[in-house]
């Protein structure tokens, strides 16, 4: 009964449109003071201790790190090397685009962002070539989203810090996942490609390759300052995101040099407030999985469903279709947070392995950056590309099938996920 | 009000600028105080730093605080506003003072929640004491582990932030009354980029805030965009 009363509130809140946080703030607060006796202040603490975690701090680092190197020029150096290496098979400047988006996606951490910057550089430039517009939508707009799967990536963080998972195998478990669908997505694009007879570049000689290669790699050493300083055990995961946040400030202003010192306080308040935008969802999501924990509804749900005999492959399917509904109305932070804290101890109950069951609901997260109506990079897409939204909605089909397919894949072979953290001994 | 908005903005760029920092050398100075560097080696164990971590949790709460009250006035506070971007203009109007006045409302008491929190565990005690009025009696509430810094001074991110965030919701409401306008945060942004791609990029409107009454002025391409279509644009046909 209180489960329906808390949804019912939630929904009609959110839908409204006030910002997620509040409308959480304010099921929780309702709830409380109309149906239990806790007392208020209670509610207050929460809100400066749910976010007290050194592991939460990872996320304003990371945002730092990306925004440093969120910059046309990172974009342009990316693109060089992209082309370099594949722009010679079938399709060229697509399969580019799938490359390219895959290195500055992970680097600067934001989808949306990652759409915009290769996009406004390599669709006039396919389109010059004689590729339809439509085919680098669809390319750019499905591959900008390959960020969120390829260390490190905030909506990980999200997923670990609600369910106190182990960022660092996390972030391992999505490497391979991470490159298999970009694999995917590559061949999808090749497919279309060979097709419709679409044009190639000429190859570039190994001495452009290394040259391009030598000017990209500053930017993609971010990775490996994370993934080596939380595997060697340098760094906890939060001190890898510090310390990238300042290798990426140090790479941007004396080795780039795209910014300069006048431009770091903007950057650094870009960044503070999208932190803050996403640190106020997470103090309110922990009140809100506070008030279903003391209502004991994840518990409730789970003896419901093992006692209804829908089993583990039932339930993921269940989990899938639910979080690619939630992920065509609302951003993939939110999601995470609210369903998380529900649909894990079901999960743990079922004996799915926490981690791949992050990569799962971290893929599903990326499909939500594509599908209408309110797919961010959708939206990003049409702008750059001037094209209306449905048109574009139509665009990425052949690559969101593509996806549709790989989170089955990743559903129903955990291994996939668990491999590599197993092997490194980091789970 | 100008002066408001300058700290409010350089709190938090200060706030995460600092924060990076401290962890940046706390970790620096956990590996040099590992090399045999003579003298030097000595100075760096005798420095403490095991409060670095506790100082950056501080920090980034105050951050995430004063933070959301700057996000108000950037409007970057993500919802779902699908269904109120498919009505008319005059009804979604009145959804948004609803949830502009909620948000004061959520803000405004979890902000008197805070201050009476703070207010019981420690701020009453030290301010009477410091004003030299009889507060011995009074509780004078705990401190934090490794700064022994008072918690209520550590907690007053909440009343202050809280009611600042209250405000800029009231600000917003008051201005999009006036002007019909409000202000709207440039997903995808990025510097570097041709300037003609860029200002498109930034002008895209999306369904995680909700369309302003000025929405139409704004986005003239997206209904060219969306023209061509059957009308089966959820996002930005009207």
């Amino acid at each position: 009964m209180s489960a329906l009363i808390i949804f019912v509130l939630l929904t009609f809140l959110m839908l409204s449109g006030m910002p997620v946080s509040i409308s959480l703030g304010l099921t929780v607060l309702t709830f409380l003071f109309a149906f239990t006796s806790t007392p208020l202040e209670a509610v207050a603490l929460k809100l400066f201790t749910g976010i007290e975690k050194f592991e939460i701090m990872a996320i304003p680092f990371f945002i730092l790190a990306g925004n440093f190197l969120t910059h046309g020029g990172v974009a342009k150096r990316m693109i060089h090397f992209a082309t370099s290496m594949v722009g010679h098979l079938r399709g060229g400047l697509g399969l580019s685009s799938v490359f390219a988006c895959a290195l500055f996606a992970a680097v600067s951490g934001s989808s949306p962002a990652t759409v915009v910057a290769i996009g406004s550089i390599l669709l006039p430039a396919m389109v010059r070539a004689g590729y339809p517009k439509k085919f680098g939508v669809g390319v750019i707009a499905s591959s900008g989203g390959l960020g969120i799967l390829i260390p490190p990536s905030i909506v990980m963080v999200m997923y670990a810090v609600s369910t106190n998972s182990s960022i660092g195998a996390l972030f391992m478990a999505g490497v391979v996942p991470g490159l298999l669908l970009a694999l995917f997505l590559g061949f999808t694009t090749w497919y279309v490609a060979k097709k419709g007879n679409y044009p190639r570049e000429k190859p570039s000689s190994w001495a452009e390759r290394w040259d391009a290669f030598r000017k990209a790699v500053w930017g993609l050493l971010l990775i490996l300052v994370v993934m080596g300083g939380i595997y060697s055990g340098l760094f906890t995961p939060t001190e890898a995101a510090a310390m990238s946040a300042v290798y990426a400030f140090f790479i941007a202003v004396f080795v780039y040099k795209d910014i300069g010192f006048a431009d770091v306080p903007k950057v650094l308040l870009n960044s503070a407030n999208m932190s803050a935008m996403l640190l106020y969802i997470i103090t309110n999501a922990v009140l809100f999985s506070f008030i279903l924990t003391n209502e004991q509804i994840p518990q409730g749900i789970a003896e419901w469903l093992t006692h209804s005999g829908v089993g583990m492959i039932g339930f993921l399917v269940a989990v899938n279709l639910l979080l690619l509904v939630m992920g065509s109305f609302m951003e993939p932070s939110s999601i995470i947070l609210i369903t998380a804290p529900i649909l894990f101890p079901i999960a743990m109950k079922l004996g799915i392995d926490p981690i791949h069951f992050g990569v799962m609901i971290t893929v599903n997260m990326e499909i939500g950056m594509i599908t209408p109506p309110v797919g961010l990079n959708l939206y990003v897409a049409s702008g750059v590309a001037k094209m209306g939204l449905t048109d574009c909605s139509k665009a990425v089909w052949p690559w969101l099938l593509t996806m549709l397919v790989f989170l089955m894949v990743i559903t129903y072979v955990p291994v996939v996920s668990t491999w590599l953290p197993k092997t490194l001994g980091m789970m | 009000m100008k002066y408001l908005d300058h700290l409010e903005e350089w709190i938090i760029t200060f706030l995460i600028g600092a924060a990076t920092l401290i962890i940046f050398v706390a970790v620096m100075h956990r590996y040099a105080a590992g090399l045999p560097i003579p003298g030097v080696q000595d100075w760096l164990i005798a420095l403490n730093l095991s409060w670095a971590q506790e100082l950056c949790i501080i920090m980034f709460v105050w951050m995430a605080k004063f933070g959301a009250a700057y996000g108000v006035r950037t409007g970057i506070h993500v919802g779902v506003d699908v269904l109120i971007n498919s009505l008319s203009d005059s009804i979604r109007a009145r959804f948004i003072v609803f949830g502009l006045l909620a948000g004061a409302f959520f803000t405004g008491i979890i902000g008197a929640l805070g201050a009476h929190f703070v207010w019981e565990n420690g701020a009453h005690y030290a301010i009477f004491n410091t004003l030299g009025i009889a507060g011995k009696e009074l509780y004078a509430g705990p401190t934090t582990p490794d700064l022994e810094w008072p918690t209520w001074m550590v907690y007053s991110a909440i009343p202050l932030g809280s009611s600042l965030m209250c405000f800029r919701f009231l600000q917003v409401m008051v201005s999009f009354i006036r002007t019909g306008e409000l202000p709207h945060h440039e997903h995808g942004h990025v510097d570097g980029i041709e300037a003609e791609a860029a200002v498109v990029a930034g002008n895209v409107a999306d369904d995680l805030h909700a369309h302003d009454l000025k929405h139409d002025t704004r986005h003239p391409e997206s209904k060219v965009g969306a023209g061509g279509t059957a009308g089966g644009d959820k996002g930005d046909a009207k």
